[in-house]
């Protein structure tokens, strides 16, 4: 209960803070429309019947990811910048609840892309997504906050011990939007990078996304997916658990809370 | 009274690294095998230079980093490996002006600490609310951090540390950057803090600060301990010297140097403030320098005079010095 009260004060605490910061309201409210004015350029002359879906949903996921690098990712480094990384760190609370508490706050706020990416492709182009399966789609957006959420516990806690986060952070943005599909289907990648989407579990969410969005609906596979997508998402439950358990010693041991 | 601190052989290294194809590493010894203890109920002092190891000490004992070896034990549980059972119980304050969420008003801060000190809602209003009041930030308390000032952000610092009650309150340089009343506040605070039976362990680097607060004061070098006493013990080290000062108008520098070559004067030095100059003059016990000091100065403008107790500052330069 305490630990519930904590990840909820936190999630609060940080939809205030991201707000407040003009890049996370760039990556909020900019990224989404002009993601989906270029989605929508770019795929308007593609012989895709689907491309609606990939234009409103890809420009949504790739700001929703972005929002989540910039702030869940990031949030590590300004945290150790501004001397509260250690506060938190040593707090009774927990670092893990923290953290949750973070990311939750940052992932919810950041659902708003979606919203914005839909309103910038009806407003400017008259296009509609039509939902065969809303229910599913609700469980697909459920799913995708918690997987989303999920790999962005471990990035935070993997960035805890190096203070060249930014750096990563970058790093991690854009192959992540390439490899799991956001904008193009993950089948289209060379074999050789699939294996790499696939344990991945945004590839999964982005697929079940798109499933229940799909004209063409396809029980069977939208129930495989939404297992895949919970087991792998399970598999990142147990490495971010045995991860905390390291991290918590390790960043003890090489000092990398603050900045001298 | 019982040990509530508890250090022995503590060592800690930071290891850095350099260069892109030999790497090589390199390792400083911040903290290099001390030890000492500190009873419930005592302010407790660590002195020493830049780089001596007490931050490093301090942040092993708040559970913050891992020793490299040796003992460090906080209310009887290992802070490495306990950490847990020790957080709730303790706090700490660290000078400057980082710590905060620049973003969130001042009471918005603390009731966020406050919950994840698990302290309830209504018990974190009210204590946010008179800790406010303690601080002097009551009138501020709904504004951004962010325009705060300097010292405005370092009672905020204070508050924070406060807000769970701790049994062990630590404070690094906690009066860097507070005002003159600022600093009064705080040592009232430290005094009231003691009257309740809480346990403080404070870094400072105004020696007149750790001399009116702290019960014992250990004095680090290099990562090492170098003296451990009560501030009266340590004073009589420097037993053997007495100090005069005087007030004077700028005289010529060989003056000083003449001052330095009197029979029994240990060290003559001279500071210059925006009026005038203050000579320090520190001699040997007994010896009779003042005539022969006063004929060097002869056509020099004299304000005043004085012959004035050791203080823990000569005794903290003198000890540093002779290990030098």
């Amino acid at each position: 209960m305490k630990g519930l009260k904590v990840i909820y004060y936190t999630a609060l605490l940080q939809m205030k803070c991201s707000f407040a910061r003009p890049m996370f309201r760039f990556c909020l409210i900019a990224n989404p429309i002009v993601n989906t004015v270029l989605l929508y350029e770019m795929f308007k002359s593609s012989d895709r019947g689907d491309f609606v879906s990939y234009v409103v949903l890809g420009a949504g996921l790739m700001a929703l990811w972005s929002c989540i690098c910039f702030s869940s990712a990031g949030d590590i480094n300004r945290e150790r910048y501004s001397g509260t990384l250690s506060l938190i760190y040593v707090a009774p609370a927990g670092f893990s609840a923290i953290i949750t508490g973070k990311v939750i706050g940052n992932t919810i706020l950041s659902m708003v892309t979606f919203i914005l990416s839909f309103l910038t492709a009806k407003i400017l182009f008259r296009i509609d997504i039509k939902v065969s399966h809303p229910y599913c789609l609700l469980l697909a957006i459920f799913c995708a906050v918690v997987s989303f959420s999920m790999i962005s516990i471990i990035v935070a806690y993997l960035l805890t011990l190096s203070r060249k986060t930014q750096l990563y952070m970058n790093c991690i943005e854009i192959p992540v939007i390439l490899v799991c599909g956001f904008v193009f289907p993950a089948e289209i990648l060379p074999l050789w990078v699939r294996p790499i989407s696939y344990i991945l579990s945004p590839t999964w969410a982005v697929k079940l996304i798109r499933l229940s969005v799909s004209e063409v609906w396809n029980i069977k596979e939208f129930y495989t997916v939404l297992c895949i997508l919970i087991a792998v998402t399970a598999v990142y439950l147990v490495i971010g658990y045995f991860l905390l358990k390291l991290i918590e010693s390790q960043v003890r041991v090489l000092a990398t809370l603050e900045v001298s | 009274m019982d040990c509530v601190i508890d250090v022995q052989d503590l060592h800690r290294e930071f290891v850095t690294s350099k260069g892109w194809v030999h790497r090589k590493k390199e390792r400083v010894k911040a903290v290099d095998g001390i030890s000492f203890q500190v009873k419930r109920g005592e302010v407790f002092g660590l002195l020493g230079q830049n780089g001596a190891g007490k931050t490093t000490t301090i942040k092993m004992l708040i559970t913050l980093l891992a020793p490299t070896k040796g003992k460090c034990e906080v209310l009887g549980f290992d802070t490495f490996s306990q950490e847990k059972k020790i957080r709730n119980r303790i706090n700490f304050i660290f000078g400057g002006e980082l710590g905060l969420y620049r973003r969130l008003s001042a009471r918005d801060n603390l009731k966020y600490f406050a919950c994840l000190y698990h302290i309830g809602q209504e018990e974190a209003d009210s204590r946010t609310a008179r800790i406010l009041e303690l601080v002097g930030l009551s009138e501020k308390a709904d504004i951004l951090v962010e325009t705060f000032s300097k010292g405005m952000i370092q009672r905020l610092q204070i508050a924070r540390g406060l807000l769970n009650d701790p049994e062990i309150l630590f404070m690094d340089e906690p009066t860097v950057g507070l005002d003159p009343l600022g600093a009064r506040m705080l040592r009232d605070i430290i005094r009231t803090l003691k009257e309740e039976g809480k346990t403080i362990l404070l870094t400072t680097h105004y020696m007149y600060e750790a001399d009116e607060l702290c019960d014992r004061i250990a004095i680090l070098n290099h990562g090492k301990l170098v003296a451990i006493d009560t501030p009266a013990n340590l004073k009589k080290l420097a037993e053997e010297e007495e100090v005069i000062e005087i007030r004077l108008e700028y005289p010529m520098e060989n003056k000083v140097k003449e001052i330095e070559m009197i029979q029994g004067v240990k060290q003559a030095v001279l500071q210059q403030d925006e009026k005038d100059c203050l000579l320090t003059v520190k001699y040997s016990a007994g010896a009779e320098i003042i005539e022969a000091v006063m004929e060097i100065l002869k056509g020099t403008k004299v304000h005043s005079f004085s012959n004035r107790e050791i203080t823990l500052e000569d005794v903290y330069i003198k000890m540093l010095e002779g290990l030098s």
